[in-house]
């Protein structure tokens, strides 16, 4: 069968209408030339889809009191185990405070404010000052719903509903072409071609059983920028929230996250026998961080030590119902429409797959080794490195998509579009076009042996031989794949052939992430290997490389390069204190 | 709409679930037969029949939280958020009716085209018009400041279109600019930051405008977040009253 090929020509192309792609937006229209053409193209609708509108916590950046850019750098670096690319961290902290200023006083946003009109901040785990700016907990639907009516209201070009499936090289492979996609309305393909292109459709760990983003994620990006021949670095990171709600396999609401605070302020967690554990791995209890109350719980689970539904029980009714609907409004109503009393009663939690610190590597201006391709947002790696601060994400979404921006638009003067390599973009299509029209397998239920096998042996606690195992399995899922069929009588709005492409995405980097925690052989942040338990030696710190070369993916370890500050010292006056949280 | 937590599981096995399908105007209703589940929600009901009924069905989703409001149907004739709806809360008998949201053009199925919504929104002047760049200082509101809290009584709207869908006189009148988009106007009129509340009033006094609105809280009734768009409009037409007895536009905080 055939299926129709649009084409089309734009300047410059955003893919993604999260943090990233609407502040790139916004300044690429800024600094292009006038009348260079703009199109913003998305998976779902325009600010709805992707995952910047469910940031609850809020936005880390330093604006004085005693908090400086020098130790929001310095939380960063520690918090990513002295991973993260340096001068892109420095970039990310140093940025954020102009990027604060425009997100209130140009875009309109209103964060809170203390008693006498200054900006409230607050301190989330890992920081060591009040430094998290914030619309009470839904500052991501702040930040999103403002940045939406102002590109919405600019002459900016809107493909929603459209997926980005390939990045089409030149003919002569000097830079992209441009990027093909799926009108996912109309079941047809469309090739735009632009200028520039920044990615920015976020990564999003949905290969997991259970898992917090948006059902929309399915790293897409990852998966064509690793075809595209481009490096990914970090991709053994994944941060997993402690607490997702656990409701069954059959409900959606499964993995959603329950808020961090809820444990802040004294919620307890519970095993199947009712006994309070946390105090059996940690002597902060439920107040350690993430990753130790994440592999706290997965050790309960693996002893069988679990509620019905297999995870452990959130209790919050201690601290008085009323007091706990007072304070935790949303969650409570959350909880009760979809049948639990989080107030009054015990909720059933598990960990749950939140955010991807891997990434395309990218320079400070997020450009690629790919001339035209610019990357941003989650898709980007290297701010990060091996754990993600509360507040650094959204920070990092908008700081280096207006960079994108600023630089596409500067860049495309004098550009011109580029021939695209038809042959290329035939095997894409043809890629895309491979189940329809066979029959048999099923994709729904391939999907949940990817998450189960992730779960199980590429999850919160890592072993070689686990992961050896899972490399197995997901090449015999991979077989099943490319014989699981989708029907082609409609292929209009065909959710089930958008499934299959979703999993062909999630397989290939579920691939890649189980190589790369293969190639580190240390436990950092969010990569815990149980038969590599120690930090390691900091000052040779590596990072994983992973890169395809021909049809081989190849994952090498590549040094940290300390070019601000080395382990053990720290860009902070002497007189510093270690923090400037006062204790509780 | 809230009404308390929802019953306790009944003894049903399966549901009995009529869906609209269709596409460029034309449907209809088809009938499938979906296992109960103890914890489900009528997004959960929609995803169980594309995967294991009908693998042509379309709806839409994204967050699964009630942040997005990219899921909202029509269930059973009311506009509700389906990630957020427990088959419970609303089952009349074993049946369900599921359908897209009222008030818009339907694409495919349950999907809707949201762009009306957003015209409207973008037309109301729905957005920030600055007084201040990136390099100024944030601007000093108090949290207790009364403009701050008539802008901030609305601002957790997440354009759902539950309200539009909703309204009666949307229905009646294609070019109403609808509940969301004018309560979106009255938290930016009401902002101290905000410098052009003027434009905001002659994007809210035209044809399509706030003096459409009836008051018949359908809009407040079916919000979700429990918003009152009804008290922002109301709000509005005593501003746009204002300023045609007065000639004075936005008031400037004291």
């Amino acid at each position: 069968m055939t299926v129709q090929l649009e084409r089309h020509d734009t300047d410059i192309l955003i893919l993604g209408s999260g943090g990233a792609g609407l502040f790139a937006a916004l300044h690429a229209q800024q600094a292009a030339p006038e009348g260079t053409k703009i199109t913003l193209a998305v998976k779902g609708l325009i600010g709805k889809c992707g995952c910047t509108r469910m940031v609850q916590g809020g936005y880390n950046v330093a604006l004085g009191g005693g908090d400086t850019v020098e130790r929001h750098f310095m939380d960063t670096i520690n918090g990513g185990k002295w991973l993260p690319d340096q001068d892109m961290a420095w970039r990310l902290v140093s940025t954020a405070v102009e990027r604060i200023h425009e997100l209130e006083n140009e875009v309109g946003c209103f964060f809170d404010r203390n008693p006498d009109g200054t900006l409230h901040q607050k301190a989330f785990a890992g920081q060591t000052a009040d430094r998290t700016v914030h619309k009470g907990d839904l500052t991501g639907i702040e930040i999103i719903n403002r940045l939406m009516e102002q590109v919405l209201s600019r002459p900016i070009e809107r493909m929603q509903e459209h997926r980005a499936i390939g990045l089409i090289p030149s003919k002569d492979g000097d830079g992209l072409a441009g990027v093909l996609m799926i009108d996912m309305r109309k079941g047809c393909f469309r090739f735009v071609r632009a200028k520039a292109v920044l990615m920015a459709t976020g990564g999003g760990p949905t290969m997991y059983r259970y898992h917090t983003p948006s059902g929309d994620k399915t790293m897409d990006g990852l998966a064509m920028a690793m075809r595209a021949g481009l490096g990914l670095r970090d991709m053994e990171m994944v941060q997993f929230h402690p607490t997702g709600l656990l409701a069954g396999d059959n409900t959606r609401m499964t993995g959603t996250v329950l808020e961090e605070g809820l444990r802040g302020a004294g919620g307890i967690l519970l095993n199947g026998d009712g006994r309070r554990f946390m105090f059996d791995y940690d002597d902060r209890g439920e107040r350690a961080t993430r990753d130790i109350v994440s592999r706290a719980i997965y050790d309960e689970m693996r002893k069988s030590n679990t509620t019905p539904q297999g995870g452990v029980h959130i209790a919050m009714s201690h601290l008085g119902p009323d007091n706990v609907s007072q304070k935790f409004p949303g969650m409570v109503k959350r909880c009760a429409d979809c049948g639990f009393d989080l107030a009054g009663g015990k909720v059933e939690v598990v960990p749950t797959a939140h955010y991807f610190m891997g990434g395309v590597m990218v320079d400070v201006d997020t450009r690629t080794t790919m001339d035209g391709l610019y990357v941003a947002g989650e898709d980007a790696g290297g701010a990060h490195g091996a754990n993600r601060l509360g507040g650094n994400g959204v920070a990092n979404s908008t700081v280096f998509g207006g960079i994108a921006g600023d630089m596409m638009g500067w860049d495309v003067s004098g550009r011109s579009l580029r021939e695209a390599d038809e042959t290329i973009l035939a095997a894409e299509i043809d890629r895309a076009m491979h189940p329809l029209g066979k029959t048999g397998g099923n994709v729904h239920e391939l999907r949940r042996k990817l998450q189960d096998v992730m779960w199980d042996d590429v999850g919160v606690i890592r072993t070689a031989s686990g992961m050896n195992r899972a490399l197995v399995a997901l090449e015999d899922i991979d077989a099943e794949l490319m014989d699981t069929g989708v029907s082609a009588d409609n292929l209009a709005f065909n959710l089930t052939w958008h499934d299959w492409m979703n999993l062909r995405s999630l397989l290939d980097i579920s691939k890649v992430i189980t190589q790369a925690g293969l190639a580190r052989e240390n436990s950092r942040g969010a990569h815990f290997r149980e038969d590599f338990s120690e930090v390691g030696d900091l000052n040779s710190s590596y990072f994983t490389l992973a890169q395809m070369h021909g049809s081989n993916l190849e994952v090498t370890r590549a040094p940290v390069a300390f070019t601000i500050v080395k382990p053990g010292q720290t860009i902070l006056p002497d007189s510093e204190p270690d923090t400037l949280v006062a204790a509780e | 709409m809230p009404d308390g937590s929802p019953k306790p599981e009944t003894e049903q096995r399966s549901l009995r679930v009529k869906v609209w399908r269709g596409s460029g105007g034309e449907g209809g209703y088809e009938t499938f037969e979906v296992p109960r589940q103890p914890s489900q929600t009528i997004l959960d009901v929609v995803t169980w029949i594309q995967q294991h009924s009908d693998p042509n069905l379309t709806y839409r989703f994204a967050c699964r939280v009630g942040m997005c409001g990219s899921c909202a149907m029509m269930v059973n004739d009311e506009p509700r958020w389906t990630c957020r709806t427990h088959v419970d809360r609303v089952l009349k008998g074993d049946e369900l009716r599921i359908a897209p949201l009222r008030n818009l053009p339907v694409i495919k199925d349950l999907v809707t085209d949201m762009d009306p919504f957003f015209d409207k929104w973008v037309s109301a002047e729905a957005r920030h018009h600055p007084t201040a760049d990136r390099h100024s200082d944030f601007a000093a509101i108090t949290p207790d400041d009364p403009h701050r809290l008539e802008a901030s009584s609305g601002i957790e709207c997440i354009n759902c279109a539950v309200c539009y869908a909703a309204c009666d006189t949307v229905a009646g009148n294609p070019d109403y600019l609808g509940p969301a988009a004018l309560q979106r106007a009255w938290t930016l009129f009401n902002d101290a930051r905000d410098e052009d509340g003027d434009a905001i009033l002659d994007a809210v006094s035209g044809t399509g405008g706030c003096h459409n609105c009836h008051s018949m809280g359908s809009c407040a009734h079916y919000c979700p977040n429990e918003l009152n768009p009804m008290t922002a409009i109301a709000g509005l037409k005593r501003a746009t009253a204002r300023r045609f007895l007065t000639g004075r536009g936005k008031r400037k905080p004291s």
